[in-house]
This record gives structure tokens, C-alpha cells and sequence, in this order.
């Protein structure tokens, strides 16, 4: 599969996805380009021989980070990108392959992928925070004040 | 109102702002997922008022609805009742995406997922046809089947029977990319992004319960896996 392909697919899997949660039109195409520089990001560092764990974590990073700029461009709240941008990175295969050692009673086998995908998982997660805590400290503001919030607002 | 997918601390924020530029002093507002409590001092007078969402559905349209109204209200543009009417208007509004709509694109991300991970063309349509199968279902038996859980475990089953059936009819195709792609309309993300969102903003109890019906999903999408191997054998 060409990298291509790949960018298009994991655009339109996001696309897809800001649909079935009602994102406001003019917030679709964002949300799409959040998922495919995740699924990029995610692609080019695999491709450099980095551990999948570290490429989702630096890859949700970047979801993050640039979801909160389109949220600040288009006066949205980041969620409507972020929840969707982070669709092509959920570990959907070892999963998988976790229920299906369980089942066939290779439980050592279930239990290490297990454990891998929640590290997956739990990278996807702290990426998330990663990238919300660096813009709230590039913006400079507290996000529970509302005081300030509601002057930056 | 605010309950359709939005953060904790937005809420929150939100109903602070409005009160307060509403005039009401000493305001202080408490969310979680299932209640809203807000208390206000009002011309020398305590109010407390406290509403249960019982019914959480997504929408983010709303949410960011709510959001400009909030703000346009706090910079003055618009009066009290303008925004208590722009408010109820959001409140009555349809999903921007008519239910068929939403149905194809569960199948697209369904098929699109799974061909991220290298499925080929009849795997890419089944997974697509099972994922719209599951979107649909969870729509169709939320009045019937009360419990939020046992209603995605049986639209998992449900779509991945499809899945199943295709593979047994035709052993070459893989079962694995198929199912991975049915079973994405599910995911949680959702729940995922605003645990992690209330957790960082200091709403614990709130981040905690989100995180737990994250889980729940996720579980109750597992073990409706686990019963499709199980079948498959």
C-alpha cells in the first residue's frame, strides 16, 4: 500500500467518524487533516524503526497540537478534531489478536497482547495531554480561570 | 443542555460566565457526567438548582453551538432572553447529518479502517456493509434495550455475524481485518478524548466516571469479539 493510499484512507476514516459524532460542517475537512498528519506522523516514524508505542505517542502528540490550532482558527471547540483525529492510531489489530489468543487458550499470548494494546492505548492517552498541556502553556493561560477565559475568548 | 459530548470544565465555564454576566454573585457550578448542580446568589437570596441527565447522547454541533451563544453573551452582543431563546432553539435542533448519512459514514470509516490495515476490496465492502449494520442497530434498539452496554455488545454482535458469515461462506477472506473495521464505529473516542480533557482540568470525578464508560464500551465491544471466535471456531 502506498503511502498515498494510506493518507486518503485514514482522511476519509476521520472524516467519516466527525460525521457520526456531528461536527458543524465547516469543521469536517480540519478533522480530517488532524487524523491524516496522526497517520502520517505515525507511518514516518515506524518507517525509521521506532517502537510502536513511541510512534503513537509523538503521533497523538500531534493530533492534539493541531487540533487545538484548527480550534483556535475556527472558533471551535478542539474536541470536534482531536476525537476523531485519533481514529487511525486506535490499536485495533493487536486487540484482536489479544481476544483471539484468549479464546484459542494461548493465555500468556492473550495477556502480553493485552497488556500491549493498553499501552497502546495509554500512549494514544498521554500524547493527548501531552500536546494540550504544551498549548496551554504556549498560550499562557489557565484553562479553569474563567476569568481569563472569557478576556482571551 | 450541555450534555451532548461537551467537556466538564466547559460546561462548567459556561454556566459560570452566563450567570455571572447575568448578575449573580457567589455563582458556583458542579457537572458530572450524570448531574448539574448550580448555586447562585441572587438579590441577597440563595438559589440551588440541581438537574440529572439521564440520557447523554454526542452532538457536537451543539456543544459548539452552546459555545458561541455563551460568548456572545458575555461580550454583550446579544441579551439574556436572545440567548435563552438561541439556547432552547439548539436544544430542539437535529443532528446536522440525516440518519442515512451518518449510516454510510459509519461504513465508510468502517471500510476505511480496515483497509488501513491492508484489506482488500471485498473485505474493505463487508466490513463497510457490517460496520452501516452496527451503526444502525444502536440506533434501532436504544428504545428497547435500556442498558447503554448490552445495547453495543448486541449491535457488535450483530455486525460481526455478517463478517462471519461471508468468512464461512468464503474461508479466504480474513476475518480478522473485517471484524477490526466493524467494530470501529463503536470506539469510544468521545468518552477517551473528555476523561483525559476533565482528568487534566482538575475534574476528577468527572474524568474518572468518563473513563469508566469508556472502558465499559470497550469491554462489552471485546467481549462480543471474544463470542464471534468463539463462533468462528
Amino acid at each position: 500500500m502506498g503511502w498515498w493510499q494510506g493518507l486518503i484512507l485514514s482522511f476519509f476514516s476521520t472524516v467519516a467518524f466527525c460525521m457520526l459524532f456531528n461536527v458543524p460542517i465547516r469543521a469536517l475537512l480540519a478533522g480530517g487533516f488532524a487524523g491524516s498528519l496522526g497517520w502520517i506522523i505515525y507511518n514516518v516514524l515506524i518507517g525509521n524503526g521506532i517502537s510502536i508505542t513511541v510512534a503513537t505517542f509523538l503521533a497523538a502528540t500531534g493530533v492534539s497540537l493541531s487540533s487545538q490550532l484548527f480550534s483556535v482558527y475556527l472558533r471551535v471547540p478542539s474536541t470536534n478534531f482531536s476525537v476523531a483525529g485519533i481514529i487511525p492510531l486506535v490499536p485495533g489489530s493487536v486487540a484482536y489478536k489479544a481476544m483471539l489468543s484468549f479464546v484459542n487458550g494461548d493465555d500468556l499470548g492473550g495477556i502480553t497482547l493485552a497488556t500491549r494494546t493498553s499501552l497502546i492505548a495509554g500512549a494514544i492517552a498521554s500524547g493527548l495531554i501531552l500536546g494540550l498541556s504544551i498549548f496551554s502553556v504556549w498560550k499562557g493561560i489557565v484553562t479553569r480561570n474563567a476569568g481569563t477565559r472569557a478576556k482571551t475568548d | 443542555m450541555l450534555k451532548n459530548g461537551g467537556e466538564t470544565y466547559r460546561a462548567e465555564d459556561t454556566m459560570a460566565l452566563i450567570a455571572k454576566a447575568a448578575g449573580m454573585k457567589n455563582v458556583n457550578s458542579f457537572v458530572t457526567p450524570t448531574c448539574i448542580i448550580l448555586s447562585y446568589c441572587y438579590l441577597d437570596k440563595d438559589y440551588t438548582r440541581m438537574i440529572r441527565t439521564r440520557i447523554r447522547t454526542i452532538d457536537l454541533n451543539k456543544v459548539t453551538l452552546v459555545n458561541e451563544v455563551s460568548r456572545n453573551y458575555v461580550s454583550g452582543k446579544i441579551t439574556l432572553p436572545q440567548a435563552y431563546l438561541q439556547l432552547q432553539e439548539i436544544d430542539q435542533k437535529k443532528p446536522i447529518y440525516p440518519a442515512w448519512l451518518q449510516n454510510v459514514a459509519a461504513s465508510v470509516s468502517s471500510g476505511a479502517f480496515a483497509a488501513l490495515f491492508g484489506a482488500g476490496v471485498i473485505e474493505i465492502i463487508i466490513a463497510g456493509v457490517a460496520g452501516m449494520i452496527v451503526n444502525a442497530s444502536v440506533g434501532y434498539f436504544e428504545p428497547y434495550l435500556r442498558v447503554k452496554f448490552f445495547n453495543e455488545f448486541f449491535a457488535a454482535i450483530l455486525g460481526g455475524l455478517l463478517a462471519l458469515v461471508c468468512y464461512k461462506m468464503n474461508a479466504r477472506l480474513q476475518l480478522d481485518l473485517m471484524i477490526i473495521g466493524t467494530m470501529i464505529p463503536l470506539f469510544p473516542g468521545i468518552a477517551v478524548t473528555n476523561s483525559l480533557r476533565d482528568l487534566m482540568a482538575g475534574d476528577l470525578m468527572a474524568g474518572v466516571s468518563r473513563g469508566v464508560e469508556a472502558l465499559l464500551t470497550a469491554l462489552s465491544v471485546a467481549i462480543a469479539t471474544v463470542t464471534l471466535l468463539f463462533l468462528a471456531r
